[in-house]
């Protein structure tokens, strides 16, 4: 969608601040992670100095759950792709699975990227949890990625006994490019007649290639992920098309005309990031559509504040939020 | 992603460490964050929980390694890391492990607690700077002709908390403390002045927990062989005494039980402590192992007091008077000053 009014014409646009706690995690993060990306810096993230891959034994979590690694079939024509499966320990029978896709706008990432706090959350509510091992850009451009996880739910939903998950109560949800990711898949999955969704959880999701919103020009430089950071992610993932006329909303969910008969979702985002007036449109959009959605905009949170800085109050406030949409949509 | 602390003791510790710690209370202070933002990031930058306790002004606050509040009011352990928030002050903020500290350590407690004394002080008055700004508000907690309002305000610069009982401690010297009950040190420490103890009370009745605790002072004692006695007496446990203590003033004319004590207490320099073990033990057996002596030297010594004294104390007639005889010792010898009669602290 466009920008509904033209931004105000300052030099500069003045951006929300940041969050107390997170401003003084910022300059430690941001050693770590620049604002801006560039396309010359995906080698260098892919290598894994930014992103810290949890051990096996990170993952089972002292005992609380059993972890395999499944080979399953990709889409048509691809390569086989590859599912982390996390069950609780010892718990038989259909339980409710959060299929999880990783973050890391696109281009960066594996299935372990960020699910230590997925699998507190699965802990705490007793989810079994399928992570996602789906092809990066711009290795592999639109569609390989949706198509990966597409494929993986697919084969989740039509496995679901063998792994003993429950197959009408599957959420798809990731964070950031995950997100996004979640998004277009819940749309394929409507649009395709695939398997039923029980919820999208859509954490600060990457929704719009276009990146002309004011919170984009807003925190341009700052914070993480910002619009120079942005291009990067969606030129790897869309090349040239990247903004124009011809991009599937299975790209960019943003680009849907029709976000009716989509299941519950959630929607969070921090005022001081990049993708705050995208996903806030898109929850609205949903409501507009006459489907349900929750939304929570966390003041002063830059991208992926939760996750880099899990202490702070916000971040405990933001989890403590996901968790409770997750119970009370597990308990209907 | 690696959580802050792991990001700081992965560091050089001597380059970019401590750098990084004082950057982030920096900007902690910048944006004008609270004291749970404080200790959360001493917390987390520590790896440990860590903990605030300003008992002058009442706050208490603890934070887990994982950020999440988790108050506890239970002793710190004096093993722990702690920076006091004063250079002189007592131990104010803890880091929950023991030392040696690291550099990272020294630094996270140096700069958290400079940063909550900043904090304090912009949202809940300057500390006391000393014994006598302390005793302004203290004199109008204790005025009972002061308005309700500037009492409830100087019991919130003491640090009291509303609806928290308090009592007054009043000091041979004329010193007043306040303490809210229950207490979380002694009355006064072994070796401090004298200390009578006012009954525990609503933050407006002080001015009676102070008229109390005066009281209770004038029935304490060195607690020396020439002023033998208790020297911490509570006002909730005098009993009678406290009629007794109102009948005797300046004027008062001792009766002649006190001036037979002060003539015994002439004939020999053993002879109050033994007469005070007598009265304040339950047996003559108690009062010789209390006074290191064999219990036959404690009967010679009681025969030749009794001369002296003109009655028996080995009965308990006898032993109530003794009693009494020294209670009127201590009241006339600290009897009421005019100033003291009134409800302000001398």
């Amino acid at each position: 969608m466009t920008t509904p009014s033209s931004p105000p014409h300052h030099d500069r646009l003045s951006p929300p601040p940041f969050d107390s706690e997170l401003a003084a995690a910022l300059a430690i993060v941001a050693e770590n992670i620049p604002s801006s990306l560039l396309p010359e810096m995906i080698p260098g993230l892919q290598s894994g100095a930014v992103l810290m891959r949890p051990s096996d034994d990170d993952l089972r979590r002292g005992g609380a759950f059993e972890i395999e690694e499944r080979t399953v079939p990709g889409p048509e024509g691809a390569p086989d792709i590859s599912l982390l499966i996390c069950r609780p320990a010892g718990v038989t029978g259909p339980i409710p699975a959060l299929y999880n896709i990783h973050g890391g706008g696109m281009v960066m990432g594996d299935n372990r990227t960020g699910i230590e706090a997925t699998l507190e959350t699965a802990q705490e509510l007793g989810l079994a949890v399928v992570s996602v091992e789906y092809r990066l850009a711009p290795e592999h451009p639109h569609p390989a990625p949706v198509e990966d996880c597409y494929a993986g739910l697919v084969w989740t939903a039509e496995h679901a006994e063998e792994i003993g998950v429950d197959r009408e109560r599957i959420i798809v949800g990731g964070s950031s490019a995950g997100g996004g990711l979640s998004a277009a898949v819940a749309l394929l999955a409507r649009d395709r007649g695939g398997p039923a969704l029980a919820g999208q959880l859509l954490a600060c999701p990457m929704l719009d290639d276009r990146n002309d919103t004011v919170s984009s020009l807003q925190m341009a430089g700052l914070g993480v992920w910002d619009r120079t950071s942005n291009d990067t992610g969606w030129t790897a993932l869309l090349g040239e098309r990247r903004g124009g006329p011809d991009v599937s909303p299975y790209a960019a969910p943003a680009r849907a005309e029709d976000l009716s008969g989509l299941p519950p979702a959630f929607v969070d985002v921090g005022s001081s990031e990049t993708f705050r007036d995208e996903d806030v449109a898109y929850a609205t959009r949903i409501w507009q559509a006459g489907g349900q959605a929750e939304l929570h905009v966390w003041p002063g949170g830059f991208h992926g504040f939760d996750i880099m800085v899990p202490q702070a109050a916000i971040s405990q406030a933001a989890r403590a939020a996901r968790t409770d949409w997750l119970r009370r949509l597990l308990a209907r | 992603m690696k959580e802050l602390a792991g990001r700081l003791t992965a560091l050089d510790p001597d380059a970019g460490a401590a750098v990084r710690v004082i950057a982030y209370f920096d900007r902690l202070l910048e944006t004008r964050a609270g004291l749970e933002a404080l200790v959360r990031g001493a917390a987390v930058l520590a790896g440990c929980p860590a903990r605030l306790a300003d008992e002058k002004r009442g706050v208490h606050i603890r934070v887990d390694a994982d950020g999440r509040r988790a108050d506890d009011e239970g002793p710190a352990d004096p093993a722990w890391l702690s920076a006091p928030l004063t250079p002189d002050g007592p131990p104010a903020l803890w880091l929950e492990r023991e030392g040696p500290a690291g550099v990272v350590d020294a630094m996270v407690l140096e700069r958290a607690a400079a940063s909550i004394r900043a904090v304090l002080d912009r949202t809940r008055g300057s500390a006391p700077a000393d014994a006598a700004g302390d005793q302004a508000f203290v004199e109008v907690l204790l005025d009972a002709s002061a308005s309700e309002t500037a009492r409830l305000h100087a019991a919130r610069r003491l640090g009291l908390r509303p609806g928290v009982p308090a009592r007054v401690v009043a000091l041979a010297g004329g010193q007043a403390l306040i303490q809210s009950v229950p207490p979380s040190g002694a009355a006064s420490p072994p070796g401090g002045p004298r200390a009578g103890v006012g009954p525990a009370v609503p933050l407006l009745d002080l001015p009676a927990s102070w008229s109390a605790a005066l009281v209770a002072l004038r029935l304490t004692a060195e607690g020396t062989e020439q002023d033998p006695g208790p020297r911490v007496v509570h006002a909730d446990q005098m009993g009678g005494l406290a009629v007794l203590a109102a009948a005797i003033g300046p004027g008062s004319d001792p009766i002649p039980d006190v001036h037979a004590l002060d003539r015994a207490a002439a004939a020999a320099p053993w002879m109050l402590a033994t007469l005070d073990a007598v009265a304040s033990q339950s047996s003559l057996r108690t009062a010789a192992t209390a006074l290191h002596m064999h219990h036959s030297t404690l009967q010679d010594r009681l025969a030749h007091a009794e001369q002296v004294l003109g009655w028996s104390v080995h009965g308990p007639q006898g032993r109530l008077r003794l009693q009494l005889a020294l209670a009127l010792r201590r009241l006339h010898h600290h009897a009421p000053a005019a100033a003291a009669v009134s409800d302000r602290p001398g």
